[in-house]
């Protein structure tokens, strides 16, 4: 029952001759015809009952004709002298499997034991196909194997394909799509319902939605075993290809789908830095992306579809992901070299920080030296053109030598220019820390390396710099007074933006931080100094009792409220128009000048008030009451050019 | 690599003449022997590139490109030492520096997006490689069936359809891609090819065009004349010229987004001494150009690539007319045929990732030259006149 006497036939079509004879000349036509006349010799065969039963007794025969395959080819026995008629069956078998896969619609993955059916099958072809390599026998059954096994490859390639392009998308849920499946329930299907039922967390199916590259478990199942059975066949490359361009150009849609669009160097070098800014954003979020989610989604899918082959794996994987570095290392290179100007420091450490995280996640094992190098190469550059544009803030401020006062005495535009983007480059403290160093250790290796980071080592480069320039800015005004105002001005400036901002504020350090306050005191003192020591001197009350008789001399006490009615009114006149935009600064000019005049002004007035006429001379002479005099002094420093003349009226 | 060995010597012997006489006005003269050094070592590189090609084949094979690149690597760094090494930023600040080193920088941007342009290329090279291996492993089955020989075909089907498709728009075989392999596509399934390759070659942004770029790089390349002749105007020419020379010559051997147009020829002067050789080879390859562009047959003047197209279109006719089990005398023409193609596979195996190697090497040379270079301009210019 199991030998089928089929020798003579297969004895008919041995001869090459004999079968050139009877196939007509085109192949396609010739497979064809070839095909129904080995249809019509099967069916001269007894009936086959039971399909199921036919197909194992079937692999069972090839199996057999296998074997002696094998041990002929080990020497153990001869080589077979014919091919049995199973192998003719099978390929009749397979074929008439294919045919049923595309007449009826069902594809591959719908139906579990159909496609085990048709993978066992194929899989026995694909040895008779080997064993035609290594085993030479002229046989027109064996011809036939190796074209059905074409046929069957063929097949499955195109379903590979199809499945490869059925990639949910972002926004479908996955369970949804399941359902839509006229559902022929499969082993597989059902113990998946149960994961999902076991996980009914939104959140996770959330996840499961946003995972990428999104496929099915049952898909990601299907494609593996196509794989396994095209690679066991022989045509890897047929795989390969198919699956590393459908992911690719899939890939390339993702990417797309964020919004990303390959720039030309030659582009980024004619670009406005504004539209830059924006592609920058999107270079970050694309590479984010890369290093979060795709490439390790990428990843999981080749390694799942291609699950007996690890390294066709890696293969596939860095096929994909080498193109997709490379050139989004190429913006970054492309920008490296574009001129360098201050605006572009904090997108540049952006840029790394990005890159920093891709190397990161590229250290895990799976990616090449080489491309691994260029990612941290691209990184280092982008920190050398960072750490060259922060030093360039060095050039800016020498070269800031301006020959013209900034009016009032207020913050100069230089100070603001400086802490602002200190204080912005303080956000990218870690990373700049980090740059620093790296760029030390290559230009310096030897060069023992002081306790303090070389960042702020360069933050105090920098604050000295700025105090430099403006110790000899504030050198321009003529009025030492005005001189000290612009100091402190600048000076509380910058110390409250070092207090506002932990990370300048540990950078510099406190003890830094207490001697610009005692500083700032040194300021003020000299302020109060230049503006105030004359007026008070006028209500000295010495001078005013002449000598020896003790008598209050008349005229100098006038003259000595002429005076000082004169000074305290030109200092009104002047320092209500002079700035200090630091509330806390300006209150506490404030109050201090009224804490030394008010009560000097009070005491002078209450001992000398007496030897003036009341009337018209004391209305002539004292012309403030210490309340007008604390009134007039809070109008100072609030760069209002109001003159008393308009206050009176 | 061998980028080095050579030329160390002039290197060093640069640097320590500068170093000695960098205090020293006047050492034109030995500026003049640095220029001329330059120049004899490109002379000497380009004419032993021009004997290196054999006279029947294409000049442009994978080994010839590699020494071609490797030649490139090498003038580059002596370019740079004699441009920049040891010497006064405002040197090259002035006239008519001030303008040709900037245009030199701007041809280096160009010849940086032409770099990832070839190295795409070369993944497409690499893909023919692939199907044409598949050809190999089908007819290398002993005795040939039917279905090796219909393996084969597909392959070989949609190697001539890749080829092909190189010249021409983009677009229009992106959506043939797409095409393919939908569910309701056409039901004649061993007719669809192995799967197209162009989606997955990672193009250049819309528009870009390697001809264009070749063009532009072109574009205002004069050679210095009179007294110019004898400064730095001279090497950033030469520098020049070399740079479009090589990039030319990738974009004409390996298929490049859009070479419709490509030049045929661009004007170095005959009496240069230092351009002989590259000029004898200019001419050459822009022959070859010529003649395919006739034939429509533009997949790229890469000798290897062209040896593929004549065994394909062979071993398709072969395939067409196959009947099993075959004729023994054609199918040891086969046999001859698919070892060559073979031999060729090696040869792409072997060369086209360090050629793809070696064309990002020039990518990140030329990168940090430019890098440099602008460094000095900006010291010059800071020098010269202080910003903000």
């Amino acid at each position: 029952m199991e030998k089928k006497p089929h020798s003579d036939q297969n004895d008919n079509v041995s001869s090459p001759r004999d079968n050139s004879e009877t196939v007509d000349a085109k192949s396609d036509d010739h497979q064809q015809q070839h095909g129904e006349k080995e249809e019509k010799d099967v069916e001269e065969d007894p009936p086959l009952l039971d399909p199921e039963l036919s197909l194992a007794q079937i692999l069972d025969e090839v199996d057999r004709f296998l074997e002696t395959l094998t041990n002929a080819q080990k020497g153990k026995s001869d080589p077979p002298d014919q091919v049995p008629n199973s192998v003719e069956l099978l390929s009749k078998m397979v074929e008439s499997m294919i045919h049923a896969y595309n007449a009826c619609k069902t594809k591959f993955g719908r139906d579990l034991e159909d496609d085990a059916s048709f993978l066992e099958a194929v899989n026995r072809i694909s040895k008779l196909s080997n064993g035609i390599y290594e085993f030479p026998i002229q046989s027109s059954s064996l011809n036939r194997a190796s074209s059905v096994l074409q046929r069957a490859m063929s097949f499955l390639e195109d379903e590979l394909r199809v499945l490869l392009h059925e990639e949910p998308k972002p926004n479908s849920n996955v369970s949804d799509q399941k359902s839509q499946k006229p559902s022929k329930q499969s082993s597989f299907d059902l113990n998946h319902e149960q994961d999902r039922c076991v996980l009914p967390d939104p959140i996770e199916q959330n996840k499961e939605q946003e995972e990428f590259p999104g496929f099915s478990q049952e898909a990601i199942s299907n494609m593996n075993k196509i794989a396994s059975a095209m690679i066991f066949a022989g045509y890897e490359s047929e795989c390969c290809m198919v699956y590393g361009i459908l992911r690719g150009s899939a890939f390339k849609g993702a990417l797309n789908k964020l919004g990303y669009d390959y720039v030309s160097i030659d582009d980024v070098h004619r670009m406005q830095w504004e539209s830059l800014e924006g592609e920058i954003a999107l270079w970050i979020k694309v590479v984010k992306q890369c290093s979060t989610n795709f490439f390790s989604g990428e990843r999981k899918l080749c390694d799942s579809v291609f699950s007996d082959h690890p390294s066709l794996s890696q293969t596939l994987f860095l096929d994909l992901a080498r193109p997709v570095v490379l050139q989004l290392l190429d913006f970054a290179e492309a920008l490296v070299v574009t001129k360098r100007s201050a605006e572009k420091l904090f997108k540049f450490l952006d840029m790394y920080e990005t890159l920093r995280d891709l190397v990161r996640v590229m250290d895990d094992g799976s990616y090449p030296e080489e491309l691994k190098s260029e990612a941290s190469e691209a990184k280092t550059r982008l920190g050398e053109a960072a750490m060259s544009i922060f030093c360039d803030l060095e050039n800016s401020i020498k070269s800031d030598h301006g020959r013209t006062p900034v009016p009032s005495g207020a913050v100069h535009p230089l100070t603001r220019y400086v802490m602002n983007y200190l204080k912005y480059a303080c956000e990218y403290k870690e990373t700049l820390e980090q740059v620093f160093q790296k760029h030390l250790k290559i230009e310096s290796d030897d060069v023992s390396t002081p306790k303090t980071s070389p960042f702020s080592v360069q933050m105090m480069t920098i604050m000295d710099l700025l105090d430099a320039n403006l110790d000899m800015k504030s050198k321009l005004y003529k009025d030492y007074a005005l001189c000290y105002v612009f100091l402190m001005n600048n000076g509380r400036y910058i110390l409250q933006k070092i207090k506002g901002s932990t990370e300048i504020h540990e950078l510099m350090g406190d003890t830094w931080c207490r001697k610009r306050s005692s500083l700032m005191r040194q300021y003020h003192k000299n302020y109060q100094r230049e503006t105030w020591s004359k007026v008070l001197q006028c209500m000295n009350h010495e001078g005013l009792q002449a000598s020896g008789h003790g008598k209050v001399s008349k005229p100098v006490l006038k003259e000595r409220f002429k005076n000082f009615n004169a000074m305290f009114d030109e200092i009104h006149r002047t320092q209500t128009t002079w700035v200090v935009s630091d509330e806390q600064l300006q209150s506490e000019l404030r109050v201090s000048i009224s804490a030394v005049m008010i009560p000097a002004y009070r005491s002078f007035l209450g001992r000398f008030q007496q030897y003036l006429a009341p009337g018209r001379q004391s209305e002539k002479y004292i012309k403030y009451q210490p309340e007008d005099i604390e009134t007039l002094i809070d109008e100072l420093f609030d760069g209002n050019p109001v003159s008393m003349a308009r206050r009176r009226a | 690599m061998r980028a080095t060995d050579n030329q160390g010597s002039f290197l060093n012997r640069i640097s320590i003449r500068r170093n000695q006489v960098v205090s020293m006005d006047g050492n034109h003269e030995q500026e003049l022997e640095d220029l001329d050094l330059f120049q004899k070592h490109v002379a000497d590189r380009f004419s032993d590139l021009l004997s290196s090609t054999s006279d029947d084949d294409s000049v442009l094979s994978i080994a010839w490109l590699r020494k071609l690149l490797d030649a490139f690597l090498c003038c580059e760094a002596e370019f740079k030492a004699v441009l920049l090494m040891g010497r006064d930023p405002s040197q090259i600040s002035k006239p008519p520096l001030d303008r040709l080193v900037p245009e030199f920088l701007d041809r280096v941007v160009k010849a940086l997006d032409v770099c990832n342009a070839a190295a795409h290329g070369v993944e497409s090279v690499r893909h023919y490689q692939k199907l044409a291996e598949i050809v190999v492993a089908a007819f290398e089955q002993k005795p040939i069936g039917d279905g090796q020989v219909r393996r084969a075909k597909k392959a070989l089907n949609s190697l001539m359809l890749t080829l092909e498709d190189k010249e021409g728009s983009t677009h229009k075989s992106a959506e043939r891609t797409w095409s393919f392999g939908r569910r309701g596509a056409p039901s004649n399934k061993d007719r669809s090819t192995a799967g197209n390759f162009r989606s997955l070659s990672w193009t250049m942004s819309k528009g870009w065009s390697a001809a264009k770029q070749i063009q532009a790089m072109s574009a205002n390349l004069v050679a210095p004349r009179g007294g110019e002749s004898s400064g730095l105007a001279l090497p950033v020419y030469i520098m020049s010229t070399i740079m479009v020379f090589v990039m030319w010559a990738l974009v004409a051997a390996i298929p490049c987004q859009e070479r419709n147009g490509l030049l045929t020829h661009f004007p170095v002067p005959r009496q240069l001494g230092w351009a002989q050789s590259m000029i004898v080879l200019q001419d050459r390859i822009a022959e070859e150009w010529k003649k395919k562009k006739e034939k429509n047959k533009l997949a790229g003047l890469l000798e290897e690539t062209q040896r593929l197209e004549r065994l394909g279109l062979s071993l398709i006719e072969f395939s067409d007319s196959f009947q099993f089990p075959g004729e023994a005398e054609r199918l040891e023409e086969v046999a001859a045929q698919v070892s060559e193609l073979s031999e060729i596979c090696k040869k792409m195996e072997e060369g086209l990732v360090p050629l793809q190697q070696q064309i990002r090497e020039v990518f990140h040379r030329v990168v940090r030259s430019r890098t440099e270079i602008l460094d000095v301009l900006d010291q010059g210019g800071k020098m010269s006149a202080p910003t903000m």
